[in-house]
C-alpha cells in the first residue's frame, strides 16, 4: 500500500484509485495501413518493465480523473505525477 | 415534499454519536469546463461553484460540495421543499446551462442518501474503515472529501465540528447504514 498524490485532489491512499497500464503509447494515423502484427504491438504490447515507468493511473473512488504517473515498479516509488496532456517532468 | 421513499427510515443514538438519515433533499449534479458557469449558477442559486479541492460554499438553502474540476453536488438544506421547488430549480438550471451547452445538469435526488452523523466520536467510526486521513479534514469546516468507507463510494461533508454529512448511493445505503450501526456499538 502506498500513498498517491492525486493533482486534483491531493494526497490519497492507493486503493482509491486504479491503474489503467503504460501511458503515452500513441494510437497509429492511420491504422487501416497496418498488418494484423503492427495492431496487435499497438493494442496488447506493453514493457512491464522491472524499474520506471510511465504508467495511467484513474482516481476511481474519488474526483474520477485521469492522470500520468511515473513509478518505480521495484519499489513503488513515485518519482512524479502530472495531469493527462501534460509533458513527463522525468526523463 | 418530495416523494422520496427512504430505504432506511431510522435513527441512531449511540455514547456521542447521533446517526440520522436527512431526506428528503433536492441534489443536482452539475459538470461544466465553461467560463459562464460560474455567473450563471451565480445568478439562479446565488452561490459561487467551489473552485477550490476539497471545499464547499453555500447558503442558507443550499449546499455547494466540489466534486472534481469540473463537476460539483448541490444540495438543499431544506427538507420541506416541494416537488414544484424540485421541478423549478432543475428547469431553471437546465434551460441555463443544458440548452445552451454550458454544461450537464443531472437530477441525484433518488440516487444520493443523506445521513447525518453528529458527535465526537465521528471520527472514529469513519476510521474503522476509512483509508482517508481525516486530521486537516475535521478541521476546516466546509470541506468535502470523496473516498471510500467499508469499500463503499462516500462523500462527506464537514458541516461543523463533529458534524458531517454522508452521502451514500441508494443501492449500498441499507448495507452500510448496517455496517456504521454494528461499528458504533464498539466505540
Amino acid at each position: 500500500m502506498f500513498i498517491i498524490n492525486c493533482p486534483y485532489c491531493g494526497e490519497r491512499d492507493q486503493t482509491e484509485f486504479s491503474c489503467g497500464g503504460e501511458a503515452h503509447i500513441e494510437r497509429p494515423k492511420q491504422p487501416t495501413e497496418l498488418s494484423d502484427d503492427q495492431w496487435a504491438e499497438y493494442l496488447f504490447m506493453r514493457k512491464n518493465i522491472k524499474g520506471v515507468q510511465f504508467e495511467r493511473w484513474n482516481h476511481a473512488h474519488g474526483c474520477r480523473k485521469w492522470f500520468n504517473m511515473v513509478r518505480d515498479t521495484s519499489n513503488d516509488k513515485i518519482q512524479a505525477v502530472y495531469k493527462m496532456g501534460e509533458k513527463p517532468p522525468v526523463k | 415534499m418530495l416523494s422520496f421513499n427512504s430505504p432506511i427510515k431510522e435513527e441512531k443514538k449511540y455514547n456521542d454519536l447521533k446517526i440520522v438519515e436527512i431526506e428528503p433533499t433536492i441534489k443536482i449534479n452539475l459538470r461544466s469546463n465553461k467560463r459562464e458557469f460560474s455567473t450563471k449558477i451565480g445568478k439562479i442559486l446565488s452561490i459561487l461553484p467551489p473552485n477550490e479541492a476539497n471545499t464547499s460554499s453555500g447558503n442558507e438553502n443550499y449546499n455547494f460540495l466540489w466534486l472534481s474540476p469540473d463537476e460539483w453536488l448541490v444540495y438543499s438544506n431544506n427538507i420541506n421543499h416541494t416537488l414544484d421547488n424540485q421541478i423549478e430549480l432543475e428547469n431553471n438550471l437546465f434551460n441555463e446551462i443544458s440548452k445552451l451547452n454550458q454544461g450537464a445538469v443531472t437530477n441525484v435526488s433518488d440516487n444520493w442518501v443523506m445521513i447525518n452523523l453528529k458527535g465526537s466520536k465521528t471520527f472514529d467510526l469513519l476510521s474503522k474503515s476509512c483509508p482517508f486521513n481525516f486530521k486537516d479534514f475535521k478541521n476546516k469546516k466546509g470541506s468535502v472529501v470523496q473516498t471510500v468507507l467499508n469499500h463503499v463510494d462516500v462523500i462527506l461533508h464537514n458541516k461543523d465540528e463533529n458534524d458531517l454529512n454522508l452521502f451514500v448511493r441508494r443501492s449500498f445505503s441499507q448495507d452500510l447504514w448496517l455496517w456504521i450501526n454494528d461499528s458504533a456499538r464498539f466505540l
